[in-house]
């Protein structure tokens, strides 16, 4: 099968000493002239490195939206940045449509851009319209095919009334949109959004996440691939995700799959009305304890001391049947039953070993 | 005595940006070596600036310089014109969409040099009737002389770019280009001078600068008339064309060499 993006043993090295001084100890670019010299720039890279990306295999499909995730520093830069043509790669086979990014950029560019979020180029004293004029002309769009699909786009991201504005009058949000027009100038069939969100209001990152599935995934059955730490973020637009860890690809699939991936597992949440017994309530805690698939059991206890409520670690498949027959025959009135599935965030502490932060579910970390 | 905050705060930042500057070393040299052949350039100057341009121009000291200030405004600028364009970001930008290096360079210096070209004219009307200056050109010449110093400057202007995105500061050969062309290019005085200033022979270092070329060229073709049929005209301006013949595909090997460098380091955004 033919897939739209494909990356084989992807490699890929970044020097880190401080005489080649290309990369900070985050990952990022290191800014030059702090304790290094001109003449030791111009030298060629032996290293010391640190790897990006470390063999990655991805396959990606026609009209899918595909997301890479895992912290900063897990190489999904480098990785979006090598798609894009802007790094080269040190090892391994990358195909954009058939295309090698470092032999054939520019039959890529045909076919692939790209919504940077520390992406420039944009002239602050020109309106938003005459800067994506600029952009159409690059691309050799005629004056005529430049305005019609101006005017498409700046409806499409809802630009238009503001169009004429200087550029420095934009909000973060404005200019997230425009970077998308300019992105979709082209009219290529991928586009790769790198951090899409990052920065927008919750508002601005609702609606970006709304333009994305409903236009352009499925309206202009466009191939997407984003990069994001935002777990719910991918939960909530991407068909398939990899999750990507110190340059290793450590799970590829679907959310609801890599969910699962790593643990069978999920969490039987009951809440009773009534009381039981208390030799009601331990016969319960043993019986449930009994069951085949039924893996811990906690009791929930209210004040003085009272069982509210039971949080039952299951197995994915387990029989419901009978943990609700030991419930309801010891007694307590079921109020609620909630089953709490394994989320992004469990999935990756299990495979990875490190804790996601935050209200946002965001990971911290390291930064290629 | 107790030191105002106020006080303080500002010694704070200057001692920040001290040490920062301290930081950059190879800028902190530059700078200090500038100063010396600036002045220096200005002192040989002073001293020349009643005697006649004839060694070399059958001309007056004015015209010499008007034409130079002429030259230099309407050419100098395409050596800075694509690093004007180097700003963080803004290469990553403009190469995902497949512009090529030619286009890039072009590009970018197009409406500088458009607008040099407009107020070369200016110069020229101010320097003639209000400092009497007096031109004497050859067409054909005239145009001989800009499309080679074009070419020379694009060069240059490739290399520049080309080692700034690398280095991402200051690059080693356009500083050096730029210092020694003050001193030894026959801006502010002809080149044949410093064999009297330095010693016999002094004048030979100038002419492998490409900016001595520049100025040297269109001197010849707006003050003396140099007709391109003079046998020894032609063998000047044959010389002043193989500097760009170098100097062009020098400069596009360069430019190339400084984007996939940025391109294998990772660094490319940040010019």
């Amino acid at each position: 099968m033919n897939y739209t993006i494909e990356t084989i043993g992807l490699v890929k090295r970044y020097p880190t000493s401080a005489k080649s001084g290309a990369v900070g100890p985050d990952g990022r670019p290191k800014v030059r002239g702090v304790s290094t010299g001109i003449f030791s720039a111009l030298r060629s890279s032996k290293g010391p490195f640190i790897e990006a990306l470390r063999g990655v295999d991805l396959q990606i499909k026609s009209g899918e939206i595909f997301g890479i995730l895992g912290p900063n520093g897990a190489g999904k830069t480098t990785l979006i940045k090598i798609l894009c043509t802007l790094v080269l790669r040190d090892g391994g086979e990358v195909y954009v449509n058939g295309h090698d990014p470092s032999k054939e950029p520019r039959e890529v560019l045909r076919d692939l851009q790209a919504v940077l979020p520390e992406s420039r180029g944009f002239n602050w004293r020109l309106s938003g319209r005459q800067n994506l004029e600029f952009y159409a002309l690059l691309y050799g769009l005629t004056g005529a095919e430049a305005k019609e699909r101006i005017d498409y786009l700046l409806d499409f991201t809802g630009l238009r009334e503001r169009a004429d504005d200087g550029y420095q009058r934009y909000s973060t949000g404005m200019q997230r949109r425009l970077l998308l027009c300019r992105a979709l100038v082209r009219d290529t069939s991928i586009i790769v959004f790198d951090e899409p969100t990052t920065g927008l209001d919750p508002t601005g990152a609702a609606e970006f996440r709304d333009l994305l599935i409903d236009r352009l995934a499925r309206r202009e059955g466009k191939t997407i691939l984003l990069s994001t730490h935002n777990l719910q973020e991918a939960q909530e637009l991407c068909d398939r995700i990899a999750i990507l860890d110190r340059g290793r690809v450590i799970a590829c699939d679907t959310p609801d799959n890599v969910r699962h991936l790593v643990t069978e597992r999920r969490t039987l949440r009951v809440a009773f009305s009534g009381v039981a017994f208390e030799e009601d309530q331990h016969r319960l805690l043993f019986g449930l304890g009994e069951v085949a698939g039924v893996h811990g059991v906690s009791p929930v206890l209210g004040q003085e001391g009272a069982l509210v409520g039971l949080s039952i670690d299951i197995e994915k498949d387990v029989d419901l049947t009978r943990v609700l027959d030991l419930m309801t025959g010891s007694g307590l009135n079921i109020k609620s039953v909630n089953t709490e599935e394994p989320s992004l965030e469990d999935a990756f502490i299990a495979m990875t070993g490190r804790e996601a932060t935050g209200r946002g579910k965001t990971w911290t970390e390291g930064g290629a | 005595m107790r030191v105002p905050i106020a006080l303080k705060q500002i010694i704070a930042f200057t001692k920040r940006d001290f040490l920062s500057w301290t930081t950059y070393r190879t800028a902190v040299l530059t700078q200090v070596i500038g100063i010396f052949i600036a002045v220096f350039s200005w002192g040989v100057s002073a001293t020349y600036v009643q005697k006649p341009v004839a060694e070399m121009y059958s001309s007056d000291y004015i015209s010499f310089l008007i034409v130079g200030l002429a030259v230099g405004n309407l050419i100098m600028p395409l050596a800075q014109g694509v690093e004007r364009q180097l700003n963080p970001w803004t290469l990553e930008t403009i190469f995902m969409t497949g512009v090529s290096t030619p286009v890039f360079v072009i590009g970018n210096v197009m409406w500088t040099y458009i607008f040099s070209a407009i107020s070369f004219i200016p110069y020229l009307v101010l320097g003639t009737y209000l400092f009497h200056a007096q031109l004497n050109p050859n067409m054909l010449s005239t145009f001989l002389a800009f499309l080679i110093s074009v070419a020379i400057l694009m060069g240059l202007a490739m290399i520049s770019t080309g080692l700034r995105i690398v280095t991402k500061s200051t690059d080693p050969i356009t500083w050096a280009v730029n210092v020694l062309q003050n001193l030894f290019a026959g801006i502010l005085f002809p080149v044949v001078f410093l064999d009297t200033i330095f010693f016999q022979g002094a004048s030979t270092l100038s002419w492998f600068l490409p900016q001595t070329w520049v100025y040297h060229l269109c001197r010849l073709a707006m003050l003396t008339d140099a007709s391109i049929a003079d046998p020894v005209i032609q063998l000047t301006f044959l010389k002043g064309a193989l500097f760009a013949l170098i100097l062009l595909p020098i400069g596009y090997k360069v430019f190339l060499w400084g984007v996939n460098k940025a391109k294998r380091e990772g660094t490319l955004g940040w010019y």
